[in-house]
């Protein structure tokens, strides 16, 4: 029940308007949901670095937060390169070179009421509830430059309107992949249980998790994420059209009942794909697109290098 | 020629200068459209209107007789519903274009999205190249030509009508088979293609309905009669409704399908009573004129909203379900009482129009005679989600009430065993339903409510989602609820009780902070005023009676609603049976009937120490079953089940 959004710029530099671009082009399908909205935005990468950013809260439970979780970083070898709290977040670049996954597990375990809500060497998503211009009024979404990033309105349906339960959703304990979901994973219990069988955890009930999760454990092992996204059209069952990214790429896939919208448009600088044509007319106003809309049961993915 | 700028001013005020214009028979541009929804919808003159650049979501939905013309791209749901009048689109149209469409032609010269022609009725729809998957269907009538591949599973559950390719049919769709095109056919579709100036010199094959599935082979014999009480099932272990219903299925072979409501003892408001001792009346007198019972349900969005005398409204009941006296009667019915009457499925008839002050009209996934014109001039819009009887099935109409007359109206092949599509086309989540609500409000210049029909099933998630898609009211209907045709167990086994129904959507609602903040009107099984003052209580702002009025009107319970050779002329389509029914008489037997329910809602609300129906309220009950103080949450009272029965005492 909601909207997505996502924007390539294809030549690899990190210095384009992504904020802006997909502010925008969630406004424009705002219609879709108005609960909550979120960013995973791509930016200049921190090699031997990791951004961390937890959502803590405010006040007095937000400092507590904050010092838990500086104790677990310290604990771990992970040295303190800059952090700030905007918002509701704690933001904390630090010097990490360990096992990511036990790494991201422990910090989702430093403070009782902190939760991760993005770990990457360039990833970093925001998200909060409200609208796209509420959510970029707090966190200065449109100064954020950057290669690419996906975005995401909700309209909340079985799980609840928290920020926790906004999308991007971050792969759980792989570094800089993220998913933008629209539709409903019907064998989620089942897949679920598959991952957990094998020590994954998971932070949320929500679907779209699940499939952060199923693809970065799948591209861990080498696959690329092309190969991912071709099986998970085969071993998801239900309604979706979901957007996925990682450092240097952005897919999508669309289950064979098409059911969830997907519209797309490409040109020599950049690709752009959205829930409805009305979010892609938005960075290109008074222009008729020549737009395509992925068939049912299809995938794809575009690298910022090519 | 006027030209419009979607840079300067919003779809909505754009869409009053198209009518406004239209009536002046003025042509229009709309220059900027960038992919906006609704552009042109509900527009019904015969004017041209030509968008430069590409259109959103239904486009040209809910129009008849104008010409539509758009550069570029379209998306969802091009041409919804529209009547007679054109669309031609340069690019390329996105998923169910020419849904539902009724005479139109839609010509797309790029390529079309999945399941185009999406119970279409009649019309032409034409793609000039590809078509994606499932185009067709459950179409019941017109044409589909595609000159490029057909996609994939071509005419799927297609009851009706032809679909044309002129390039390769990938697969073929359930209950669609290739057929033979004769000469005129094709001479037809060539004069088509010539007069939208489309060059086309190859072949076509031709796919139609292959009639295997909305057609029984055997039909349901009742063995003997056997009375409601009986048939609920409450002697022995092998009692004679088992042993009906085994006898019947070794004849027929699969599930059987009967009317009626419910014959399952289920946890329902008769296991909830007043905490105060009532049922002492003699110091009621004349509780009528002195308790206010006056309601307006569904103005919150600035619609008009309904005006009913009293918290009360009649259920949707369908004219195909029903005959068409018996929906002028019920109509008439409520105009007598002062409340509001509901089309169901099925369209609206002239008679039901003139007879009913209050109606509302109901638009369901076959939108089997849902149109602009009666749109216009309904005074409230319902989109039908599922019913209480059966969540998550479509109506079903047997055979032999798919007359001729009823077939026309519903755009139907006349003579199948109708099953209508359990889904809308255009309704797959919160999401679509959302821009499908501001569809019908732009369609009618956001004058009339726009309410939902739930049947319960997930309705804790349900409701929340009809809160926040912006709907005026809650149509809530519990299993108890009756129906026309139903699947025996679905009827039994599938819904959740009334009384749960209700305490699920106030809690999804409190989940959300909304409580109090959208109508719900409690309909499934209620039999009386003390069941509506109970509901009311419980946290409704009005219910509706469906099978109390049927019977009231004259029902004898015989539950053979679906054979459609109802004696009394009700559940019928039968002239021979339903001049048996006397519109005028039954009408004031329904209208006493609702005049007992308003002295007893007065009653008793009087009797619980208020003067306004509107101080009812959750403290006033509680339970007297184990199965009901669970649900309700109420306070658990056995002892009062020896209290003397307070329809005896009201």
């Amino acid at each position: 029940m909601c909207g997505i959004a996502g924007i390539m710029f294809k030549n690899g530099r990190n210095d384009h308007e992504t904020g802006v671009a997909l502010v925008d082009m969630l406004d424009g399908c705002q219609h879709r949901g108005r609960d909550s909205t979120g960013f995973a935005l791509y930016g200049e990468e921190h090699r031997n670095e990791l951004k961390l950013r937890f959502l803590v809260g405010e006040g007095a439970a937000a400092n507590e937060s904050e010092a838990l979780i500086k104790t677990a970083l310290e604990a771990h070898d992970a040295e303190i390169v800059e952090d700030r709290r905007v918002g509701n977040t704690y933001q904390a670049v630090v010097k990490f070179d360990g096992d990511l996954r036990s790494f991201a597990y422990a910090m989702e375990h430093a403070a009782p009421e902190a939760k991760v809500i993005s770990i990457g060497q360039s990833l970093d998503i925001v998200k909060d509830i409200g609208g796209a211009h509420d959510v970029d009024d707090r966190f200065h979404v449109h100064e954020f430059k950057g290669s690419h990033g996906l975005g995401h309105v909700r309209l909340a349906t079985e799980s609840d309107v928290r920020p926790e339960s906004a999308h991007p959703f971050w792969a759980t304990g792989f570094s800089d992949v993220a998913i933008v979901h629209n539709g409903q994973i019907t064998n989620y219990w089942k897949m679920r249980r598959r991952l957990e069988q094998r020590d994954f955890e998971f932070r949320t009930d929500n679907d779209s998790e699940l499939i952060a999760v199923y693809l970065a454990d799948k591209m861990a092992t080498g696959v690329p994420l092309r190969e991912a996204l071709k099986d998970s059209i085969e071993d998801l069952d239900g309604t979706f059209s979901f957007l996925v990214s990682t450092k240097d790429e952005i897919g999508y896939a669309k289950d064979h009942l098409a059911a969830k919208p997907m519209v797309m448009y490409e040109n020599d600088d950049l690709i752009v794909i959205a829930s409805e044509e009305v979010s892609l007319n938005r960075l290109f106003p008074g222009q008729a697109l020549n737009t395509k809309e992925p068939p049912p049961g299809s995938y794809d993915t575009w690298s910022k290098s090519t | 020629m006027v030209q419009i700028d979607l840079a300067e001013i919003t779809v909505r005020q754009a869409n009053e200068l198209i009518r406004e214009y239209g009536a002046q028979g003025e042509d229009i541009d709309i220059v900027n459209p960038d992919a906006r929804h609704h552009i042109g919808v509900g527009l019904t003159d015969a004017v041209t209107v030509r968008v430069h650049g590409s259109a959103g979501y239904f486009c040209a939905g809910l129009s008849d007789a104008a010409r539509f013309e758009v550069e570029s791209n379209v998306g969802w749901g091009l041409g919804d519903n529209m009547y007679s009048g054109s669309v031609v689109v340069g690019g390329n149209a996105s998923a169910i274009a020419g849904v539902a469409i009724r005479g139109a032609e839609i010509v797309i010269r790029g390529n079309m999205g999945s399941r185009a022609g999406q119970v279409m009725k009649a019309g032409t729809l034409l793609c000039g190249g590809n078509a994606n998957f499932m185009a067709g269907y459950l179409m019941y009538g017109g044409r589909i030509v595609i000159l490029g591949d057909s996609g994939e599973r071509v005419g799927e559950d297609m009851a009706g009508g032809e679909i044309y390719v002129g390039g390769k049919v990938q697969s073929l769709g359930s209950d669609a088979k290739m057929g033979d095109s004769e000469g005129t056919e094709i001479d037809d579709i060539r004069a088509f293609l010539e007069r939208y100036e489309i060059s086309y010199k190859g072949g076509f094959q031709k796919i139609v309905n292959e009639g295997k599935k909305l057609h029984y082979k055997t039909s349901e014999q009742q063995m003997r009669s056997i009375p409601f009480v009986a048939f609920s099932g409450k002697s022995d272990y092998w009692n004679p409704k088992i042993q009906e219903d085994i006898h019947i299925k070794s004849q027929i072979g699969r599930y059987r399908v009967r009317g009626y409501g419910g014959a399952r003892e289920l946890p329902h408001l008769s296991d909830i009573t007043f905490a105060r001792d009532i049922s002492d009346f003699s110091d009621i007198s004349n509780p009528v004129s002195n308790v206010e019972m006056h309601t307006l349900i569904g103005g919150k969005h600035g619609a008009t909203p309904l005006d009913l005398s009293m918290p009360v409204m009649i259920a949707p009941m369908s004219y195909g379900a029903l005959s068409r006296s018996t929906k002028q009667a019920i109509g008439m019915a409520s105009t007598l009482a002062g409340i509001a009457e509901n089309t169901g499925e099925g369209g609206m008839s002239d008679a039901q129009r003139g007879a009913a002050k209050q109606l509302i009209f109901q638009c369901l996934g076959g939108r089997l005679g849902w149109n602009i014109h009666d749109m216009k001039r309904a005074n409230g819009l319902e989109i039908y989600i599922s019913q209480g009887a059966k969540p998550g099935f479509g109506g079903q109409l047997m055979a032999k009430k798919v007359t001729k007359e009823l077939a026309e109206i519903r755009g139907i092949p006349q003579g199948i065993d109708l099953r209508s599509p359990s889904r809308h086309p255009d309704i797959l989540g919160g999401d679509d339903l959302l821009i499908k609500v501001e569809e019908l409000r732009e369609a009618t210049g956001y004058k009339l409510p726009v309410s939902v029909k739930l049947g319960a099933g997930r309705i804790r998630d349900d409701i929340k989602i009809a809160y926040k898609d912006g709907f005026d009211f809650v149509e809530l209907d519990g299993m108890q609820g009756s129906t026309g045709a139903g699947g025996a167990e679905v009827m039994e086994y599938v819904g959740i009780p009334t009384i749960s129904a209700i305490m699920d959507a106030l809690d999804g609602l409190a989940e959300i902070d909304a409580a109090g903040d959208i109508q719900i009107i409690l309909m499934g099984g209620l039999r009386d005023g003390v069941d509506a003052v109970k509901s009311l209580c419980l946290g409704a702002s009005a219910v509706a009676f469906g099978n109390a009025t049927i019977v009231a009107g004259g029902c004898i319970s015989c539950m053979q609603c679906h054979v459609g050779q109802c004696v009394t002329g009700i559940a019928t389509q039968d002239p021979e049976h339903e001049k048996r029914y006397r519109p005028e008489v039954e009408a004031h037997n329904i209208h006493r009937f609702l005049e007992s329910v308003r002295w007893q809602i007065a009653a008793l609300t009087q009797a619980l120490g208020y003067d306004d129906v509107k101080s009812l309220n959750r403290d006033d009950l509680v339970a007297l079953t184990p199965e009901a103080a669970a649900i309700t949450r109420l306070p658990y009272r056995p002892d009062l089940r020896e209290r003397q029965a307070l329809v005896e005492a009201v």
